[in-house]
């Protein structure tokens, strides 16, 4: 048995009293290669950053190399010999490969000046360890693909001395021959005893690679197995767990002619061949992990990205949407994600929050904003929405969370649409505002709106749906309706199970 | 907090009091300061800056800047100048040099907005360009001898007031009504504050940023004319460094440079402070290179102030 090279023992981390880990334990050995998986905010990330030295852990103690160490900075972690190779990598795209890889440490001549030729020469023996061909080393970083610039960050973090190397999700961005590739440097650095850290969405690479699997849940390890000891049914059934959720029961009635009906949509890089129909009356939820496409697929409906085929129907008609100004006049909202980058101006109050969308409509024939009305349209919603600002004129970022978010959400219950897409609505608030977001989506729908709402939680997809599409790489890989709505269908089509009735693999 | 605390704490009330304070020492330590013949002056000179900065502040609330309105201004005055040199009706001159600035500030926007270039880069580019065509075009000479009887926009008084204050007055009550209840105007504060929410919020992004610096131009041209009818003289050098002073104005009255707040008010109050400080050092013989000192002080300071507070707001 080999040594253990890393270990965390009972590590918790909260954030803003969100609990992310609860004491954590996990080892990894020399020449080990540990899966790492679980749905989105099991707390996967959480432990790698605290790994390397991004977060400090609330509590626990991380011992490497048989000492008890305190990893404060990400540049300590790689000195200490902890390195990560992130899904999108960093680097400097006009620097050259040797200097992404020397730099901050470079090989000087005893004058100081930089020793290019020895940087060259250190560079061609770190590739050739790894059995590759260094015919780039002076090209710009940002000329390389994305699979060559992975293996310059593994390079450097052999520069380093890594005992211990981090992927996360490293072939969602690689082609097969790519991932092929890579699959085999992981061999040659397990050969050389490095500890590999792996997290991957992609269940049969785990099982292709993989010494070991720990699988993650709401912050806590749910299972540690060698692989030989597990199978992917049981992997998908610790990762999806049992849900307990009370549905919200809604008295919408769904129309009998879908409102919006999208067929093979398809945006290059984004999602692929995507076909649904969402109905009045109805929650559709797209679930899937993040990075699965649906985010692109709504913001493809509201006119923030062109896609490159396929057609859309809204209201029986084809449909394009040429800009958010246009969507929103033929009466489709879309509530951002992202609610600080595209939803929210700050530093503005909440009331022109709120009615910055609806300007135009409340303006008189001479064009002239209706002070009163746009008053009491702001003091309707704050009242609907349990909205909790100190007045109409507070400005928004000194507000929670949650109201953030409902400040976002009058703003578009205030255009009226007849299709609402909301993108991770309670993500990031608390569970009284949350439950809060829920029963008000429950009434929207109840008047009849057509509800598509994209969610990264299992127990808000399995609350609030009325028929769930799950997307996968681009593209859907299940749709569940009524009963077969449940956890385990949901991962697994997520993980990229193909579950689409009357087609098979 | 009160309504009065909230008054107090803007930035507006703090340049207010410092005017005050400046007005109080320039009238004790001068004793042309108070003179009637004086602050007519002092607020001819000002008029022109009050009335372009009503478009830069909507140009830095956006997050941008318009270096080229010194250029814009000398061109509309090249161009009206020759007009009025010619007897035409100063009314065909004003029109005149408000579309050269409007043509001008079309351009700045267009080539922003559309062509994704920074507005400082932008308008540099024009700033030098105009000042080179008007070169061409007066090929070294001057412009003079432009007749009083045409000269009353530049000239006239009313109720004591020179007329151009009065014509800022109007055009500041009007754009800062604007600001506050037509949907553009207020799309001018998303747009500074949230581009990117701004735009999926349905507000159209692009004629926005060309509509702030249309107006820019269009106001600096205005200013132009009057700053013609006022002298009687152009130069190849006529607007030089005017878009410094119509910068400072506006940073100095609590325009973010980081964008999304600001008020033309506040502005006013900064061509005030900016102009007094002037106006008092030339009485007190303080050398010119101070007056610049003084003022560079002052915006570096107050731009720090709302970076700081900035900083507070999203920590």
């Amino acid at each position: 048995m080999e040594t253990i090279v890393l270990e965390c023992r009972g590590i918790s981390k909260s954030f803003g009293g969100v609990r992310a880990l609860k004491q954590v334990n996990f080892s990894l050995r020399q020449g080990e290669v540990h899966a790492l998986v679980g749905e989105n905010g099991a707390g996967k990330s959480t432990l790698i950053r605290i790994i390397s030295g991004a977060l400090l852990p609330d509590q626990g103690e991380i011992w490497y190399q048989g000492k008890k160490v305190e990893i404060t900075s990400p540049r300590l972690a790689q000195t200490m010999g902890i390195s990560a190779v992130y899904q999108d990598p960093l680097i400097y795209p006009y620097l050259s490969v040797v200097e992404n890889i020397f730099l901050g440490r470079e090989i000087k001549t005893p004058r100081g000046n930089i020793d290019w030729s020895k940087q060259e020469e250190k560079a061609k023996e770190l590739f050739a360890s790894l059995n590759i061909s260094p015919h780039f080393l002076r090209q710009p970083m940002g000329e390389l693909s994305v699979g060559l610039q992975q293996l310059v960050l593994i390079a450097k973090a052999i520069a380093y001395g890594a005992q211990v190397i981090i992927f996360d999700e490293p072939t969602a961005i690689l082609t097969e021959h790519e991932a092929e590739r890579l699959f085999q440097i992981i061999k040659r650095l397990k050969e050389q005893r490095v500890g590999i850290i792996y997290i991957s969405h992609r269940l049969e690479e785990i099982f292709q690679i993989a010494d070991r699997v720990t699988i993650m849940r709401d912050g806590e390890v749910v299972g540690d197995y060698p692989l030989s000891a597990i199978n992917r049914e049981m992997i998908v059934e610790l990762m999806a767990g049992k849900h307990l959720v009370e549905e919200i029961e809604h008295g919408g009635k769904k129309g009998k002619e879908p409102i919006l009906a999208v067929k093979n949509l398809t945006k290059k890089g984004k999602f692929e061949d995507v076909s649904f129909e969402a109905f009045q009356g109805e929650i559709l939820a797209f679930s899937g992990l993040v990075g699965s496409g649906r985010t692109d697929v709504a913001q493809a409906l509201f006119g923030i990205i062109s896609p490159d085929s396929g057609e859309i129907y809204y209201q029986g008609k084809k449909f394009k949407a040429y800009s958010p100004q246009y969507a929103m006049n033929q009466g489709i909202a879309y509530l951002p994600e992202d609610r600080k980058t595209q939803g929210l101006f700050p530093i503005l109050s909440v009331s022109y929050n709120i009615t910055i969308s609806i300007l135009r409509q409340i303006a008189n024939h001479l064009g002239i904003v209706n002070a009163k009305r746009e008053r009491e349209i702001a003091e309707k919603y704050i009242k609907e929405l349990n909205i909790r600002t100190p007045s109409l004129e507070a400005k928004v970022f000194n507000l929670s969370g949650g109201n953030q978010q409902k400040v976002v959400l009058a703003k578009w219950l205030g255009v009226n649409p007849r299709v609402l897409i909301l993108d991770e609505p309670t993500r990031g608030i608390d569970v009284a505002a949350k439950a809060e977001v829920h029963q008000m989506i429950a009434k929207l729908v109840e008047r009849g709106m057509a509800v598509i709402i994209i969610s990264s939680e299992l127990p808000e997809v399995l609350k609030l749906a009325d028929r769930v599409i799950v997307m996968h790489e681009g593209k859907i890989t299940g749709v569940f309706e009524g009963e077969d709505i449940d956890s385990t269908n949901l991962v697994r089509a997520a993980t990229g199970e193909r579950m689409l009735p009357g087609k098979s693999d | 907090m009160t309504n009065f605390q909230r008054i107090v704490r803007r930035r507006e009330f703090t340049v207010l009091i410092l005017i005050l304070v400046l007005g109080a020492i320039f009238s004790f330590t001068t004793e042309r300061f108070l003179s009637i013949s004086n602050i007519s002056n002092l607020l001819l000179q000002l008029s022109g800056v009050a009335i372009t900065a009503i478009g830069m502040t909507m140009v830095i609330i956006t997050g941008g800047i318009d270096v080229s309105a010194g250029s814009t201004l000398g061109m509309a005055c090249v161009v009206s100048g020759y007009f009025l040199l010619g007897g035409y009706s100063p009314f065909l001159a004003l029109i005149l040099a408000v579309l050269v600035g409007l043509g001008i500030g079309l351009v700045n926007g267009t080539i922003i907005a559309w062509g994704g270039i920074p507005p400082i880069i932008a308008t540099l580019g024009m700033m030098n360009l105009i000042r080179a065509l008007m070169f061409q075009i007066l090929g070294g000479k001057w412009i003079s001898g432009i007749p009083p009887s045409v000269r009353t926009i530049g000239l006239g008084k009313w109720l004591g007031i020179p007329i151009p204050m009065w014509i800022a007055a109007f055009l500041i009550a009007i754009f800062s009504y604007f600001l506050s209840y037509r949907p553009l105007g207020r799309h001018v504060y998303a747009v500074g504050n949230n581009p990117e929410a701004a735009r999926v919020s349905g507000v159209n992004l692009k004629s926005t940023v060309v509509f702030v610096y249309a107006l820019t131009g269009a106001l600096a041209g205005f200013a132009g004319l009057i700053n013609a009818a006022r002298t009687g003289i152009v130069q190849t050098n006529t607007g030089m460094g005017f878009e410094l002073d119509v910068i400072a104005a506006v940073v100095l009255g609590g325009t973010s440079a980081l964008g999304g707040r600001g008020t033309i008010i506040g502005s006013l109050l900064g061509a005030f402070l900016v102009g007094i400080i002037k106006n008092g050092m030339v009485l007190l013989n303080v050398p010119a290179l101070s007056e610049g000192l003084v003022i560079g002080v002052l915006i570096i300071i107050s731009v720090l102030a709302d970076i700081i507070r900035a900083r507070r707001e999203t920590r």
